[in-house]
């Protein structure tokens, strides 16, 4: 299993994204670990370096849901407008704690979300994400 | 006599016995005219014979004769007219001497001849009777009765004809039939003036009768015109309004009505006067005091044998307590239903702000949880730092532990909220109670318990497994948990059926509760007994999913004896179909 390029963690709470930083360079699977505070921060890094084979361009995204300003499933609508070639390019997996019936419907009729995963993130977590998904 | 010669003695007797013979003829002439012999004398004239009738015995029927107003007549045997009376004169429109004496034929009409003359021979014969047209003076033919009789008259046989004029028969006949006519007319218009008195005595009748049951009923009556005008108000209306009794009408019933009743009620009244439908409805009538009371008007049209409407007879009657008695159950009602929105507007609220609080407070538990494990980490585990450092850094994992057993009771009670449909199968009470044995065998063994299970005779539940369980889970738990320290825990579990519902009965020889102590029991996180393990959400919870399913939970409870729990199923099966 090769390292991957770069890792997107999305989520207002610092706390959570600093924890989550740690134990990402724990294990050592990423080249660089980007980090957003809400929806549309991920969003700008997303357009802005413009070319998904760029060293910093996220191969992998965690995104929280519930943030102030654009949250994660604005976020999502958002991507969805992308041109399809980026959004092939990566996986999205949301962190929840838990999530409300009428979110969760909301999200699956998008179909970009690659898999849900119940917070806190963990090391045997973060194992299973990569296995499963790359 | 001075110029004539004077006679002989021969002349003389001559003349004297000539006189004589005359006077003894006069003398016979006269005797029989006095014995009724003859009536009549004929006397030859030069014009013709003459008769000269004569009083005597049959004086009245001449007189009666001659003043009939028929025409008679006496026929010689040549038909020659012997005698007429002055009516057949006028019928014939000539003086009675130009008739006298000629013949009669000369008054038959060419035509008629023939049965004249059959006439004539049959009258002859004995008697006979005709129709015919005669001439009369102007020379117009006129139709007349004719009745011949013969007879006899000094031996000589005569013909007597009776002449009655048809026309004016029928004239009369025609007036009569106009009479009848017009008899039949009156007589109608007698019959018709008779069933108009009649049927005014009826309707007179029928009003007279109609107000005297109004009279008697306990409501304020009335009765209107097809127009809709009041034609009278029984002594409820005069009582009720205070109005001075007036049996004149109009009575103005619109001045008693509320203002804002008036134009409602009349815009009503009137399409029922023109629909001719019956009228019901409410409105406010002012009483003698001034008070508006609310009463019920109805009104029903009164038709008559041809189905049109004659009048309308109405009643109002009182409702006002029944109305002010609807109106505040009305407001009772709403304001029930303004307080059930607020409610369930706070339960909304309660709900979501449990919901917010667990999940809002799972996350920074769980980066505490997180920090710490890195803080220990980082930190010495040895040394005097690490002595001082290790029992905080326990202690804090063990409050977070803590905190984050509550999140997940109360995320176990909103679950339920949620789920507050769980799908209803038949539940087996024995399988249940089986299972969750065999789940508690470690308590049960910690705790030498004796636990008796009695419910074979209970038929099958509706309610949803999963809660079931957890009712029994909880339930077993709970009389293993608080038993008795000085002495074996028995824990009793039977069921039997009461009233509609399915009751199983968990009965306990554990600590008990005080009556103050039962009546918190089934709050949230509520915990009487210190020092054992409890998150004081299990009886809420069995609670909620028992009174959910349609049933109820009691407790009867002794501190120091023991607690009987009784779980009330719904059994509908029960039930009448």
């Amino acid at each position: 299993m090769s390292k991957l390029s770069c890792i997107l963690l999305v989520d207002d709470d610092q706390t959570t994204n600093f924890l989550n930083q740690l134990l990402l360079k724990k294990l050592g699977i990423a080249e660089q670990i980007l980090v957003a505070q809400d929806g549309q921060e991920a969003l700008n890094m997303l357009t802005q370096p413009a070319e998904p084979q760029a060293p910093t361009y996220p191969a992998l995204i965690l995104l929280d849901v519930n943030m102030p300003g654009m949250n994660g499933i604005q976020f999502l609508e958002a991507y969805q407008q992308m041109p399809l070639s980026q959004q092939q390019a990566i996986v999205i997996i949301m962190l929840t704690t838990s999530l409300h019936p009428r979110d969760v419907e909301r999200v699956q009729r998008l179909s970009i979300v690659t898999d849900f995963v119940s917070k806190p993130l963990t090391a045997e977590k973060m194992q299973a994400i990569l296995q499963n998904h790359f | 006599m001075a110029d004539r010669l004077p006679l002989t003695t021969t002349e003389l007797a001559q003349e004297n016995e000539l006189l004589r013979q005359q006077l003894q003829e006069a003398e016979e002439l006269i005797t029989a005219i006095r014995t009724g012999t003859i009536d009549a004398l004929a006397v030859q004239a030069a014009e013709g014979p003459r008769i000269f009738t004569l009083e005597g015995a049959d004086q009245s029927y001449r007189t009666l004769i001659e003043q009939m107003n028929e025409g008679a007549l006496l026929l010689s045997q040549d038909a020659t007219v012997l005698y007429c009376n002055a009516c057949l004169a006028g019928l014939l429109g000539q003086r009675m001497e130009a008739i006298m004496g000629t013949s009669f034929r000369s008054f038959v009409p060419a035509e008629q001849q023939v049965y004249w003359e059959l006439l004539l021979a049959a009258g002859w014969a004995g008697r006979s009777k005709g129709e015919m047209s005669l001439a009369t003076a102007n020379g117009l033919l006129q139709p007349f009765a004719l009745g011949l009789n013969v007879l006899s008259f000094n031996n000589t046989p005569m013909l007597a004809v009776i002449v009655t004029d048809l026309s004016d028969k029928r004239e009369i006949s025609a007036i009569r039939a106009r009479v009848v006519e017009q008899n039949d007319l009156l007589a109608r218009t007698n019959e018709e003036l008779k069933a108009q008195a009649q049927a005014r005595q009826a309707v007179e009748q029928a009003a007279a009768e109609t107000s005297r049951i109004l009279e008697g009923i306990p409501h304020i009556a009335w009765t209107a015109d097809p127009s809709g005008h009041n034609t009278y108000l029984n002594q409820r209306w005069f009582d009720y309004t205070g109005q001075p009794l007036r049996r004149s009408i109009p009575h103005d019933i619109r001045a008693q009505l509320h203002p804002s009743d008036l134009p409602v009620v009349m815009e009503y009244w009137q399409q029922c006067l023109r629909t001719s439908q019956a009228l019901e409805m409410e409105c406010r009538i002012r009483s003698a005091d001034g008070e508006y009371r609310w009463m019920l008007a109805r009104a029903l049209p009164s038709r008559n044998e041809q189905g049109q409407v004659i009048q309308w007879i109405g009643t109002y009657t009182d409702i006002h307590e029944h109305k002010l008695g609807q109106q505040r159950e009305a407001e009772a009602q709403q304001q029930l239903r303004t307080n059930n929105e607020q409610l369930i507007r706070v339960n909304v609220d309660l709900d979501n702000f449990i919901y917010t609080a667990s999940h809002d407070l799972k996350a920074p538990i769980t980066n505490i949880e997180g920090l710490v494990y890195e803080l220990q980490e980082q930190l010495p585990t040895d040394g005097e730092l690490g002595e001082a450092v290790t029992p905080l850094l326990s202690m804090m994992q063990e409050a977070v532990a803590r905190f984050q057993r509550t999140l997940s009771h109360l995320s176990d009670v909103i679950k339920l909220q949620k789920e507050h449909h769980q799908p209803v199968t038949q539940v087996d009470l024995a399988t249940i109670i089986q299972d969750v044995q065999l789940d508690l065998q470690p308590l049960i063994k910690q705790a030498n318990a004796h636990v008796e299970v009695n419910v074979v005779a209970c038929p099958a539940v509706s309610f949803s497994s999963k809660n079931m369980r957890s009712v029994v889970y909880n339930l077993l738990s709970n009389a293993l948990k608080y038993r008795h320290p000085q002495r074996t825990a028995r824990v009793q579990l039977h069921c039997q059926q009461k009233e509609g519902y399915i009751v199983l009965e968990v009965h306990d020889n554990g600590l008990g509760l005080n009556q103050d102590q039962q009546a918190e029991l089934f709050q949230m996180f509520r915990r009487f007994h210190v020092g054992i393990e409890g998150s004081g959400v299990g009886l809420y919870m069995v609670k909620r999913m028992v009174e959910n399913g349609g049933g109820k939970l009691t407790v009867r409870s002794e501190a120091g004896i023991g607690s009987t729990f009784s779980v009330y199923f719904r059994h509908d099966a029960q039930l009448p179909a």
